[in-house]
C-alpha cells in the first residue's frame, strides 16, 4: 500500500517524503535526508542520544514514526545555529567545555533546546536539570554539563 | 578554555563511525551463535541468501576461498569452523541493501549446534581455591605466581592475619556511540574507516585475523563517541573487510546497543582471597590469590592477569609476600581492557582490605596507610624502583578533606578514602611529525580523538608548551595508517605521557633547525601575531616565512619527525615463580575521598561528595585534567554501585540493555572537588603523567569503605547495591 508523502519542515527546509509506515524519525533524518548530527544510541528510548526539537518539544526520534509528526517543525543538530534558543545553548555548551566525546551532546543540546522553547525561554535550573536526566552521557560524569545547563537558565533570566 | 573540538560536535559536522556513508554501500549484520558452547554440526546459508536485498552471505568456506592465501586453520579465525565458544559469537555474515535486510537475512542463517558443557564462571572451575600441588585445570589460560621474602614467618609471628575473601563483577564501557565501520576492497587495498582508538592496532589485528599483510590494510580513524579501552584492536573491521571483498561493493557493519552488551569485550568478573599479616600497627606480608575470568580469551592472549595482580598488593612496603592468579577460559566474550582494565576492582578488594584492618586495630584509615605507602625510592614488589609518587601527597589532603566533611557529618553518612595506584602506558611507543609554516604548526598523525581531549588538546598544549605559539596557531592533521607516522594508540592514559614525547622531541627539531638558520646556538622560539608565525631569537623577531625557501613555503612549511619508544622496567625475575608480569612504567594514581549517605531500611547507598586526589605530574591543561577526574570519578560511582553483567548459569546476559544496566544518570553525581597532586614529575612531556584512567581506580572501594564508616557493615562484592548493603545489614 502506498502511504501518501509526509510533509516536514527541517531546520527551516520544507521537505516531502514518501517513507514507510514504519519508518523511525531518526532513520528518515539520519539515512535519508543525510543529517547525521542526529545520533543513534540505544534505539529504544533509553539515552536521548537521538533526540530532536518537534513542533518546539523535545522528542526522542527513535520512538517517533515519521507518519506520526506529519507537518511538524523538527529543529536538528544541524539547524540549531539558526534557532536563538539553540545557539544560546550551543554557547553555553562550548563555554562551559561541557562535551567529551560528543556523541550524546546533540541529544543534550536539543533537550534543553526544546525545554527552554516550551517555557519560552525562561526556565529554572533546577527544573531543566531533573528534566534533563533521562539524556545518558559516558564521558563528562555530567559536571560541565551541569554548569552550561546553569549558565544557559540564568542568561535567559 | 574553548575546546578545539566543540564546533564540530556541536553543529553536527563531525563524522563518528555509525555516520559514515558511501555511494553504492551495503549494510552488514553478523549472524550470532544461539548458544554458549557448541559444537557447529550445520551451518545452512542458502535460505539467507534467498532473502530479498541480500548481496552475500559468508560463512567460514566462503572466508577460505576469499583468502587464499591462509594456510591451515588460523589460531584466530574470522568465523568458527567447528566450535562456538560463546554465546552470540559471529558465526557468519550478511551484506544486503538496506540494514533491516541485513538483520532480517542475518536471522534467517540456520544453524545447529550439538550442546557442549559449559563453564559460565570461574567458581564452577574452583569452588575453592586449589590445594598447594593439585594438578591445574585445562580451562586455566594463564597462570601467574610470586613471591618474596619469609611469608610462613611474617604470618607466624603476627597479631593477627586479617583474611578475606571478595568478589567483583563485570562491567561493560557502554560508549554511547556503539561500534561501526566502513569497509571497501579495491584491488590489493583493503581499506576501513572506523570509530577505533588504535588505528594501527586495527591493521595489525586484522592483517591477523585475515591473514594478509599490514602493508595491504589501510585503517582511518573517525571520530570516536567514547573508547573507554572498548574500541582498541580489531572488532568489527575485519568482518566488514570481508564482505566487502565477498561483494565488491563497500560495506557499513554497526552494532546495536544490545548486541555491545551482548558480544562486547568487557571486564569479567573475580574472585579474591586475601590475607594480611598485622604486627605492631603494620601490615608485614600478603598473600593474594585471584580467579578472573577469561571468557572465551585464547591462550596466551591474556593480558590481564599477570598485569592487574599486583595491583591487589597494594602500594604497600610489605616484608613478604605471595601473589597467584589464574585467568580461567569461560564461555562468554574474551575479557577486554575498560578504563584502566580490572584495576578499579584491584582496588576496591585491596583498599577494602586495608581499610578493614585499620577499623579493626581502631587505627584512622588514612593514618594507616601514611604508615607505609611507597615514596619514592622504595622498591616495589617486584623489585623495581619506586619513580616520583605524589600518593603520599595525595593521602594528606585527603585527610584534611575528611576533617573538614567530619564536622557537619549527618547521621546515617559515612566517608571513605582509598588510594589508586596505577601505572600509565607510557612504555608503548608513537611517533609524530610536527610541521610549521608562515602561518601555524600542525601535528600530523594517525590518532583520533576519543573525547578525553588528549590528541586535540593534550598533544596541542605539548608543542605550543615547546615552541611557544599560542593554542589558536596549533592544528591536528589525522592521516590514515599509510600516510601517519606510527603509534601504538589511544590507551593507558598513554596519549600525553608517550605520543606526548614524540610531539616534544619533533617540536624541539624543529626550533633547532629553525635556529641553525639564524645561526643561533640557542634554540629560538616561536610567537604569533596578526596569524603569521614569528620566530623569536634573543631580541630579534622576524617572519618565519623569511626563513624558509620557496619550495618550503609551498610544502607549507618545514617538518620534523619525533619518536618515542620506552624502555619496560626490570623486575626482578628471581621473585617470578611462573608466568609474565609486566614492569610498571610511571608510578601514578589518584587518592579519593568519598562521603555517603546509606538508607538503612533499604540499604540504598547515595553518594553525597567526592575529592579527588590524581597524581597528575604537572597540569597541562586544567580544564580536561577536570574533565576526565570528574568523568572518572561518576564512571567509577557506577562500577561501586549500580553496574553489574548478570549472565545465568547458561552463560546467557540477562540485562542487555541500559534499563536493567544502569550508568550513572545526571541527577546521580554528585559534586566533585578535584585538587591535582602536582610536582612528581612522570615520564611525560614536562613531567606530565596519564590522567585519563586514575580518577576511576580508587572509586569503588572509597565507596565501599563508606559505606562500613556508616553503618558499620563490609560489602565485600562489587557493586556495593542496595541488596548487597541490605544483606550485610542483616536486613535480608
Amino acid at each position: 500500500m502506498t502511504e501518501p508523502p509526509v510533509r516536514l519542515s527541517v531546520n527551516g527546509e520544507p521537505r516531502s517524503l514518501t517513507v514507510p509506515t514504519d519508518e523511525r524519525l531518526l532513520d528518515t533524518l539520519r539515512q535519508r535526508l543525510g543529517l547525521t548530527g542526529t545520533k543513534e544510541g540505544c534505539r529504544s528510548g533509553d539515552c536521548g542520544a537521538c533526540t530532536v526539537v518537534v513542533d518546539g518539544h523535545p522528542m526522542l526520534s527513535c520512538l517517533t514514526l515519521t507518519h506520526e509528526v506529519p507537518d511538524a517543525t523538527i529543529l536538528t543538530i544541524e539547524g540549531a545555529g539558526r534557532d536563538p534558543i539553540g545557539l544560546r545553548v550551543q554557547r553555553a555548551f562550548e563555554r562551559e567545555g561541557a562535551l567529551q566525546c560528543g556523541y550524546c551532546t546533540p541529544g543534550f543540546v536539543l533537550a534543553l533546546t526544546g525545554l527552554l522553547t516550551e517555557r519560552g525561554g525562561v526556565a529554572d535550573p533546577s527544573e531543566l536539570l531533573e528534566d534533563l536526566s533521562g539524556n545518558l552521557c559516558r564521558c563528562t560524569g555530567y559536571a560541565a554539563i551541569v554548569r552550561a545547563v546553569r549558565r544557559v537558565a540564568e542568561e535567559s533570566h | 578554555m574553548i575546546r578545539s573540538d566543540s564546533r564540530p560536535k556541536l553543529d553536527g559536522s563531525a563524522v563518528y563511525g555509525v555516520d559514515l556513508r558511501e555511494e553504492g554501500m551495503l549494510w552488514g549484520a553478523l549472524v550470532l551463535a544461539p548458544a554458549s558452547h557448541g559444537r557447529i554440526r550445520r551451518l545452512d546459508l542458502s535460505n539467507a541468501r534467498a532473502m530479498p536485498g541480500v548481496a552475500a552471505v559468508i560463512g567460514p568456506d566462503e572466508v577460505r576461498a576469499l583468502l587464499p592465501s591462509r594456510d591451515g586453520d588460523r589460531e584466530r579465525p574470522a568465523f568458527p569452523r567447528s566450535e562456538v565458544l560463546y554465546r552470540n559469537q559471529p558465526v557468519a555474515a550478511v551484506a544486503a541493501a538496506t540494514r533491516a535486510q541485513a538483520r532480517a537475512a542475518a536471522r534467517a542463517v540456520a544453524i545447529e549446534l550439538e550442546p557442549l558443557p559449559i563453564v559460565p564462571d570461574v567458581e564452577s572451575v574452583y569452588p575453592e581455591w586449589p590445594a598447594d600441588g593439585a594438578p591445574i585445570s585445562p580451562d586455566v589460560i594463564a597462570h601467574v605466581h610470586a613471591r618474596h621474602g619469609d611469608l610462613a614467618r611474617c604470618f607466624g609471628e603476627a597479631e593477627f592475619v586479617h583474611a578475606e575473601t571478595y568478589r567483583t563483577s563485570g562491567v561493560h564501557q557502554v560508549a554511547l556511540e556503539p561500534h561501526a565501520c566502513l569497509a571497501r576492497v579495491d584491488a590489493d587495498r583493503w581499506f576501513v574507516r572506523t570509530s577505533t582508538q588504535t588505528p594501527f592496532g586495527v591493521r595489525e589485528d586484522a592483517a591477523e585475523i585475515l591473514g594478509i599483510p599490514q602493508e595491504r590494510i589501510v585503517v582511518e580513524g573517525t571520530w570516536v563517541g567514547g573508547g573507554f579501552g572498548g574500541k582498541g584492536s580489531s572488532f568489527l573491521e575485519p568482518y566488514a573487510l570481508l564482505l566487502a571483498a565477498a561483494t565488491g561493493r563497500p560495506v557499513k557493519l554497526q552494532l546495536t546497543h544490545r548486541e555491545e552488551f551482548l558480544l562486547g569485550r568487557t571486564t569479567l568478573p573475580t574472585v579474591v582471597r586475601i590475607e594480611t599479616a598485622v604486627r605492631e600497627g603494620r601490615m608485614t606480608a600478603r598473600r593474594v590469590r585471584l580467579l578472573l575470568d577469561s571468557g572465551a580469551s585464547l591462550p596466551g592472549r591474556d593480558f590481564a592477569t599477570g598485569f592487574v595482580i599486583g595491583f591487589l598488593l597494594g602500594p604497600y612496603r610489605l616484608d613478604a609476600f605471595e601473589m597467584e592468579g589464574f585467568g580461567i577460559r569461560t564461555n562468554k566474550p574474551p575479557f577486554g581492557p575498560h578504563r584502566a582494565p580490572l584495576t578499579p576492582q584491584c582496588v576496591f578488594v585491596e583498599e577494602s582490605h586495608t581499610d578493614s584492618i585499620a577499623r579493626r586495630l581502631g587505627v584512622d584509615p588514612v593514618e594507616f596507610r601514611l604508615r607505609q605507602v611507597w615514596r619514592e625510592g622504595d622498591r616495589t614488589h617486584l623489585d623495581q624502583p619506586v619513580g616520583p609518587f605524589g600518593i603520599e601527597e595525595g593521602l594528606r589532603r585527603a585527610q584534611a578533606v575528611v576533617r573538614e566533611w567530619r564536622r557537619d557529618l549527618p547521621k546515617d553518612h559515612g566517608i571513605g578514602v582509598a588510594v589508586g595506584f596505577w601505572s600509565t602506558g607510557t612504555g608503548a611507543g608513537g611517533e609524530a611529525r610536527v610541521r610549521v609554516g608562515p602561518t601555524g604548526l600542525t601535528i600530523v598523525q594517525g590518532e583520533r580523538e576519543i573525547g578525553s581531549g588528549s590528541v586535540v588538546g593534550g598533544l596541542s598544549r605539548v608543542a605550543e608548551r615547546v615552541t611557544g605559539l599560542p593554542r589558536e596557531a596549533v592544528r591536528i592533521e589525522y592521516r590514515d595508517t599509510s600516510e601517519a607516522p606510527y603509534d601504538s594508540g589511544v590507551f593507558g592514559s598513554r596519549t600525553v605521557g608517550a605520543l606526548g614525547q614524540a610531539v616534544e622531541k619533533a617540536a624541539r627539531r624543529l626550533l633547532q633547525g629553525i635556529g641553525e638558520r639564524l645561526g643561533e646556538r640557542t634554540p629560538v622560539s616561536l610567537a604569533w601575531h596578526d596569524g603569521r608565525v614569528l620566530v623569536v631569537a634573543g631580541e630579534q623577531r622576524l617572519e618565519l616565512a623569511e626563513l624558509l625557501t620557496p619550495e618550503e613555503r609551498a610544502k607549507g612549511g618545514v617538518e620534523a619527525a619525533g619518536r618515542h619508544f620506552g624502555a619496560p622496567g626490570a623486575i626482578d625475575e628471581g621473585r617470578v615463580v611462573t608466568g609474565s608480569f609486566y614492569p610498571f612504567n610511571d608510578f601514578t594514581g589518584s587518592v579519593a575521598v568519598v562521603e555517603v549517605g546509606v538508607d538503612r531500611e533499604t540499604g540504598a547507598v547515595t553518594p553525597v561528595r567526592v575529592a579527588s586526589f590524581p597524581d597528575v605530574g604537572v597540569v597541562l591543561d586544567r580544564a580536561l585534567v577536570d574533565g576526565q577526574v570528574e568523568g572518572g570519578v561518576v564512571m567509577g560511582l557506577g562500577t561501586a554501585l549500580t553496574e553489574e553483567m548478570l549472565w545465568g548459569p547458561d552463560g546467557r546476559l540477562g540485562n542487555p540493555h541500559f534499563l536493567d544496566y544502569r550508568i550513572p544518570t545526571l541527577g546521580e553525581a554528585p559534586p566533585i572537588r578535584i585538587d591535582p597532586v602536582e610536582g612528581f614529575r612522570g615520564a611525560g612531556p614536562f613531567g606530565a603523567k596519564g590522567v585519563g584512567e586514575p580518577p576511576i581506580i580508587p572509586i569503588p572501594a572509597a565507596v565501599a569503605n563508606a559505606v562500613a564508616d556508616a553503618v558499620g557493615a563490609r560489602v565485600t562484592e562489587l557493586p556495593v547495591s542496595a541488596e548487597r548493603v541490605a544483606r550485610a545489614l542483616k536486613l535480608l
